[in-house]
């Protein structure tokens, strides 16, 4: 934790991106999502929701609404890279739910039974990956789709699937 | 904007009405019932529910009447096959995931949800519940239980804690089947900024929002042969708990609270109209001493303590302007438990202290660690053990709670006689009736620091100009040549205007009265639902006649105080005041 504490966004940071969003509709969201991107961990702690609430006087209750309102903001610490299944019709009828199950296997994780209904959110042991899903990214005529580090793959397979991961885990280019 | 006018048809009849007025507002106008659930006139349009539209010609859709503004030549029909099936079925699908356990919920007969199934003619239930998740129940606060799973997110209580008390304690989380009514974090309204006033709780149309329920504990304690149970009413109580009991609001149902909270088993009925007359002789004093000696000005009441709590936590830099004195209900607690236990020989320890409040914070501030001056007090004169720690204040009822108790125990409340409170502690003046309304305690404060100031006797003793349901209302007052500004808010949202004035060290103002609920706690969060403003109104005229009725209305005059300072207190502001009657506060964070 000592690693994840230093290398949080520091105050100086997060004043510079309140700031740049002052006055302007919609602050919150820009704030939230700028300083989500400056964390290499890609998540947003409890300490900075209480920095930007009492820099901005919005309302705590309200931050966390738009937090879990939106899948883009994370509150846990995400892997090192990150995959996200489609788990929307089209994606659902090319067997996504195969290709997710497959990967949960191949990555050892387990699902928390006590989370559920909530999105899922599954961490490696090391760090390394974050297996999440998403109700569709809007690439059904090339499903099923699943999203590596930001990149979408489309007709995904088993195969191809672990071809990339191993790939990725070995830090070679895609 | 001139008020323009527009020819509107409903149900095919003409009428003529404002341009920009809702479709809602004009069927109201129109003598025609639209059921609402998530609508609050003034604070709550979310067009969340879907229980309000209306058909509108040549509209593709219906249309939700709360938010619809009408326009020139707009038909509107709200009793079509259409709009009843289309409001039947949204209803139905909102009862689909509440709970039906209804015979148990504290809102049985005050639910709203149940009302409008039953007038919609919901007869039975066609779809099963759909999110099989159960949720956790917060119980997190001393004053208020949040059970979700009961909870529509018709969003009427986010909208009052932001609009009119500008805490924001609680806002929707998550998305889809996962969305509900939380704090930050999830933290639970006993961990967060939420300051307990229980607006949330009379706005909320079902029994998601309730008082923590301290019933049983009561009961309990009036079955005891060993304990000496005595009850003290808040002042608004009494101009409230008629209506539980089917009466009209405005019933000033004084005579009938004491007779049966009498036959309920208390052993003795107090009044915390007592108490406030004490609360007066107490900040009266402070002001005075703060006038007279250059003290940290304005001065404000601390009888509200959802406003202490809200100055704790937005407010910290204001808290030496916030008198010292204890509330009226703790101060109650605390001479019950040494003056009167020492003057008719009771062992503290078996005295039990209920109050009947219109308040769901009275609840967290009986709770408060520092209320426990009666344990201080006798300490080392009995050499208690911690083990047999005591708080000033046992049990907090609302005014429902009280109701419901006398329900319980089969009281005819509507047909008892008349009976008076027990003396001593039930003796009081027409100034500490009046503590139950807005600008209550500025116009009794100032009867008395009037005549203590000058010595003379104040002829025109009724300050109207601080009376009303007004947000917020100034005065100046003439104390024998000199001028004495004054303020008094209700409800947080307007207690701010004042509060940044003080923060910023340009308040114009000597003594500020700021009270936590809209109207005062007539329109508390303990009171009977429906608490709206005509109610508030209502009540509030009740509260005024009994001052007026009052042989004695400043507090100074109150025989039974005098007599306690004379005995016991010494003089207002003294060391037993110091340590029995007085308090301290604490900055607490933002979460």
């Amino acid at each position: 934790m000592s690693v994840a504490q230093s290398q949080l966004p520091r105050e100086k940071e997060l004043d510079k991106v309140i700031l740049k969003f002052q006055d302007k509709p919609g602050l919150l969201l820009g704030i939230l999502e700028e300083i989500q991107n400056l964390n290499p961990q890609k998540y947003l702690p409890i300490e900075v929701l209480e920095y930007v609430s009492q820099k901005t006087d919005i309302p705590l209750s309200r931050i966390y609404s738009v937090v879990t309102f939106y899948a883009f903001f994370n509150l846990k610490p995400q892997g090192k890279h990150s995959i996200i299944i489609c788990r929307g019709t089209a994606c659902h009828t090319r067997r996504s739910k195969n290709l997710l199950e497959y990967l949960k296997t191949m990555l050892n994780l387990q699902e928390d039974e006590s989370q559920e209904g909530e999105k899922l959110f599954l961490t490696t042991a090391d760090n390394k990956f974050t297996l999440r899903t998403v109700a569709c990214f809007g690439q059904c005529a090339l499903a099923p789709v699943v999203e590596i580090d930001g990149k979408i793959y489309s007709h995904m397979t088993e195969n191809k699937l672990k071809e990339i991961v191993k790939r990725v885990a070995a830090g070679r280019k895609l | 904007m001139a008020d323009k006018k527009v020819n509107i048809k409903i149900d095919g009849k003409d009428y003529q009405v404002e341009q920009g007025l809702s479709i809602l507002k004009a069927c109201q106008a129109a003598g025609i019932i639209i059921p609402t659930i998530c609508y609050l006139e003034g604070i709550s349009e979310e067009a969340a529910c879907s229980i309000c539209v209306v058909e509108v010609k040549n509209a593709k859709t219906l249309m939700r009447s709360c938010v619809t503004k009408v326009t020139e030549g707009m038909e509107i029909m709200t009793n079509t096959e259409r709009v009843r099936k289309a409001r039947k079925m949204n209803l139905e699908l909102l009862l689909a995931g509440h709970p039906k356990d209804c015979f148990v919920c504290d809102r049985n007969q005050t639910c709203e949800l149940r009302r409008i199934a039953y007038e919609m003619g919901i007869r039975e239930v066609r779809f099963p519940k759909t999110v099989k998740l159960e949720m956790e129940i917060d119980s997190s606060s001393p004053s208020i239980l949040r059970d979700p799973n009961k909870c529509i997110l018709c969003r009427r209580c986010i909208s009052v804690c932001e609009k009119v008390q500008s805490v924001s304690a609680i806002d929707t989380a998550k998305r889809g089947k996962l969305s509900k009514v939380t704090t930050f974090m999830d933290r639970g309204l006993g961990n967060v900024v939420c300051v307990n006033c229980g607006q949330c709780l009379l706005v909320c149309p079902t029994g998601a929002l309730v008082e923590n329920n301290e019933i049983a504990g009561v009961w309990k304690a009036l079955a005891d042969p060993k304990k000496f149970v005595v009850v003290e009413t808040a002042p608004a109580v009494r101009a409230s708990i008629g209506e539980e009991f089917g009466m009209a609001p405005g019933n000033l149902v004084t005579g009938k609270m004491a007779a049966s909270l009498r036959r309920l088993g208390f052993d003795r009925v107090f009044d915390t109209q007592f108490s406030a007359d004490l609360t007066i002789m107490e900040e009266g004093h402070e002001l005075i001493d703060r006038i007279k000696n250059k003290g940290v000005l304005p001065l404000i009441t601390s009888c509200s303590p959802g406003w202490i709590k809200f100055a704790e936590h937005f407010y910290p830099k204001a808290l030496a302007h916030v008198s010292s004195c204890k509330s009226p209900q703790q101060m109650f607690g605390a001479v019950a438990k040494t003056y009167y236990a020492q003057k008719f020989n009771l062992d503290p320890r078996n005295v039990t202290v209920v109050s009947i409040m219109p308040c769901v914070a009275k609840k967290f501030e009986a709770k408060r660690p520092e209320m426990d001056s009666a344990f201080e007090f006798w300490k080392d004169k009995m050499s208690l053990k911690e083990s047999e720690h005591f708080p000033d204040v046992d049990f907090v009822l609302t005014t429902r709670e009280a109701a419901r108790m006398i329900k319980e125990a089969g009281i005819d409340f509507v047909n008892l006689s008349d009976e008076n409170f027990d003396e001593p502690l039930g003796i009081s003046t027409g100034a500490a009736v009046i503590f139950g309304a807005t600008g209550g305690v500025m116009e009794a404060a100032l009867r008395t620091a009037y005549e203590v100031l000058t010595g003379k006797t104040l002829e025109k003793i009724d300050f109207e100009a601080v009376r009303g349901l007004q947000g917020i209302k100034t005065a100046e007052v003439d104390i024998d040549g000199m001028k004495v500004k004054v303020a008094v808010a209700n409800s947080l949202s307007n207690a701010r205007v004042l509060l940044e004035e003080v923060q910023a060290g340009k308040s114009p103002y000597a003594f500020i009265e700021i009270m936590t609920c809209p109207g005062g706690c007539i329109g508390g969060g303990g009171q009977p639902i429906p608490t709206d403003t005509a109610v508030r109104q209502k009540r509030m005229e009740a509260i005024y006649r009994e001052d007026k009725n009052k042989p004695l209305r400043k507090s100074h005059q109150n025989p039974a105080v005098a007599e306690l300072y004379k005995e016991f207190l010494g003089s207002p502001l003294g060391e037993k005041s110091h340590h029995l009657l007085h308090t301290h506060y604490h900055e607490r964070a933002m979460v």
